[in-house]
């Protein structure tokens, strides 16, 4: 400590003092703006096209609405198959069961590239040998086969957060409804899912933003969503920084935007729970 | 309550969603079409229907300038789409695109979700197992580029051997390197030895690597000749040696597998492009996108 003279000393305490009256979001905020221009600057150095970019950013913003219905569609297919897929697994009934586990199993123990890839190339083949009126399903375009495809892994995954989710639901719950003499149907619809939902909804969140990104996949199999479009524009035009940082920010943002909303969601789904946490400080 | 209206907002939006996609669906099945057009009694398999449905759905990979790329607007445009659009009307019905990746098309399977392939597809026997091919609509010589700094290859006949080589995946210019390339009434002659094959997912992209530095990851490209001069137009620091090491017969493909026979469709577009080579269609638009006539076989 005394190695520091006296004038430097009084110097850093008086910078501390003001520093602390800089509030800390203010400085969090700096340094992020600090990053990004530094980002900036480099970019620019390296003769970033800014031109370039302005031009076909309208072009590749329209994939924006391919990435956001191919996202919304299938988060809700796979919410509705986590909700049976959950329900399977605690069941007891040995079919329910073991469609469910293997369900879980199999898809959350394969690539999702090459479940897109089966949906769009394998399916066709099989359809040979299905009868007539299913060759539709075996046969999708590029956007129906990705949202099966997303749909069907996401589901997977989410099938174990609904299991968990009602699983927290307390047992007592469960025999106060059965002393309400309440169907075993009634218990699940009216007692456990509602409350299993609080449990549930938040990681259904989180899914979704992760599912936001993983949609990039669909490209491979033709569609025409955001990053499909970043990369073929920057193939023919040699510019694959220029649209690539376009994709990227794009992306970034919507995930910002759901996260925000993520957060809000999760405060107020907790809000019952929250009073009693703080009493203990 | 709230949370049990949560669930009914959630199932609501299962059938929302749902009939939505099935919409969808039949609007992309492409038999919504309108045009009917002159159905004349001989037409039948694959020819009918594009004809019933009044639209030629044709595969495009927008990455191909000046083949085919896209544009500010969303549309395609280059020599590939002007073909397979004068195809089209010639046909009497409108055109619509499909963008599968490369692998995709040449693999043959098209399960019925496009009718043809109007991107400069060089004609082989292993495609023509699974592809139906018409008579070629033009011709382009395959060549080899290296980065500009690049002075030790001067040469295609021996000057690539052990050389790390890219070219794009399911390529003909892949099968030239691995020896086993054969087009039918061409000799090839094959001058390259032991070069290491990178595949990428598509010609810019192998070019862009070779951009990078003599050898940092590519000493050389294999790639159409226009291809490459588009390239080196854009400013890309790279040249080609040697002149070219074989000419590609480019053709419209029709996937054999087809639902449909694809047999009279083959059979018209084949006439079309005849018809199309003695007017001067073809050399017109090879002249508008290449600058010179690459229809005539070299």
């Amino acid at each position: 400590m005394a190695s520091l003279p006296a004038s430097a000393r009084r110097a850093r305490d008086a910078f501390e003092r003001r520093s602390e009256r800089v509030p800390y979001r203010l400085k969090l905020g700096l340094v992020w703006l600090g990053i990004l221009g530094v980002m900036a600057l480099w970019f620019l150095s390296y003769g970033f096209d800014t031109e370039f970019m302005l031009e076909w950013a309208p072009y590749i913003l329209g994939g924006v609405g391919i990435t956001l219905f191919v996202c919304i569609a299938s988060i809700v297919l796979a919410t509705t198959l986590a909700l049976f897929g959950a329900l399977g697994r605690l069941s007891g009934n040995p079919l329910f069961n073991g469609v469910a586990s293997f369900y879980v199993s199999f898809i959350r123990g394969t690539p999702l590239i090459v479940q897109i890839f089966f949906v769009y190339l394998a399916f066709p083949q099989l359809a040979r040998f299905a009868p007539e009126y299913m060759s539709g399903f075996f046969l999708l375009d590029a956007i129906p086969a990705a949202i099966l495809a997303l749909g069907v892994n996401y589901g997977a995954y989410m099938t174990e957060i609904f299991r968990a989710g009602i699983q927290s639901v307390g047992h007592g719950q469960i025999e106060a409804a059965h002393a309400l003499a309440m169907s075993a149907t009634q218990t699940t619809r009216r007692i456990v899912l509602p409350q299993a939902m609080r449990v549930v909804i938040p990681p259904v969140g989180n899914e979704f933003i992760a599912m936001l990104k993983d949609s990039a996949l669909v490209s491979f199999i033709g569609a025409a969503d955001l990053f499909f479009r970043a990369s073929k524009v920057g193939q023919q035009n040699f510019r694959a920084l220029e649209t690539l940082v376009i994709a990227a920010a794009v992306y970034w943002f919507l995930t910002s935007v759901f996260s925000f909303f993520q957060t809000r969601l999760e405060r107020k789904m907790g809000r019952g729970y929250v009073r009693e946490r703080s009493h203990g400080h | 309550m709230r949370k049990l209206r949560l669930l009914t907002v959630i199932s609501l939006l299962v059938l929302v969603i749902a009939a939505c996609g099935t919409a969808g669906d039949e609007d992309t099945g492409g038999t919504s079409g309108g045009g009917g057009g002159n159905g004349e009694a001989e037409d039948s398999g694959m020819l009918a229907a594009v004809k019933d449905a009044g639209v030629l759905r044709v595969s495009t990979d927008p990455a191909y300038p000046p083949q085919s790329s896209v544009t500010k607007s969303g549309d395609y445009e280059g020599f590939d789409i002007d073909v397979a659009t004068e195809i089209a009307e010639r046909l009497g019905v409108e055109v619509e695109w499909e963008t599968p990746s490369w692998d995709v098309i040449t693999a043959g399977n098209w399960a019925g979700r496009w009718d043809v392939s109007v991107g400069s597809m060089t004609v082989t026997p292993e495609r023509a197992e699974v592809l139906e091919f018409t008579p070629a609509y033009y011709f382009t010589p395959a060549s080899v580029a290296v980065h500009e700094d690049n002075t030790s290859i001067t040469d295609t006949e021996g000057g690539l051997d052990d050389k790390t080589i890219g070219v794009c995946g399911g390529c003909t210019y892949e099968a030239y390197l691995e020896q086993s390339l054969d087009i039918p009434g061409y000799d090839i002659d094959f001058t390259i030895d032991d070069a290491s094959v990178k595949a990428y997912d598509t010609d810019s992209s192998a070019i862009a690597d070779l951009e990078l530095g003599d050898g940092t990851r590519l000493d050389a490209v294999i790639s159409a000749t226009p291809t490459l001069e588009g390239a080196i137009d854009k400013g890309k620091p790279i040249k080609l040696v040697g002149g070219p090491i074989y000419a590609e017969p480019l053709a419209v493909a029709i996937d054999k597998n087809s639902p449909e026979d694809p047999e009279p469709l083959a059979e018209a577009i084949g006439e079309i492009i005849e018809e199309m080579h003695s007017d001067g269609t073809l050399t017109e638009l090879s002249m508008k996108w290449y600058g010179t006539d690459l229809t005539k076989d070299a």
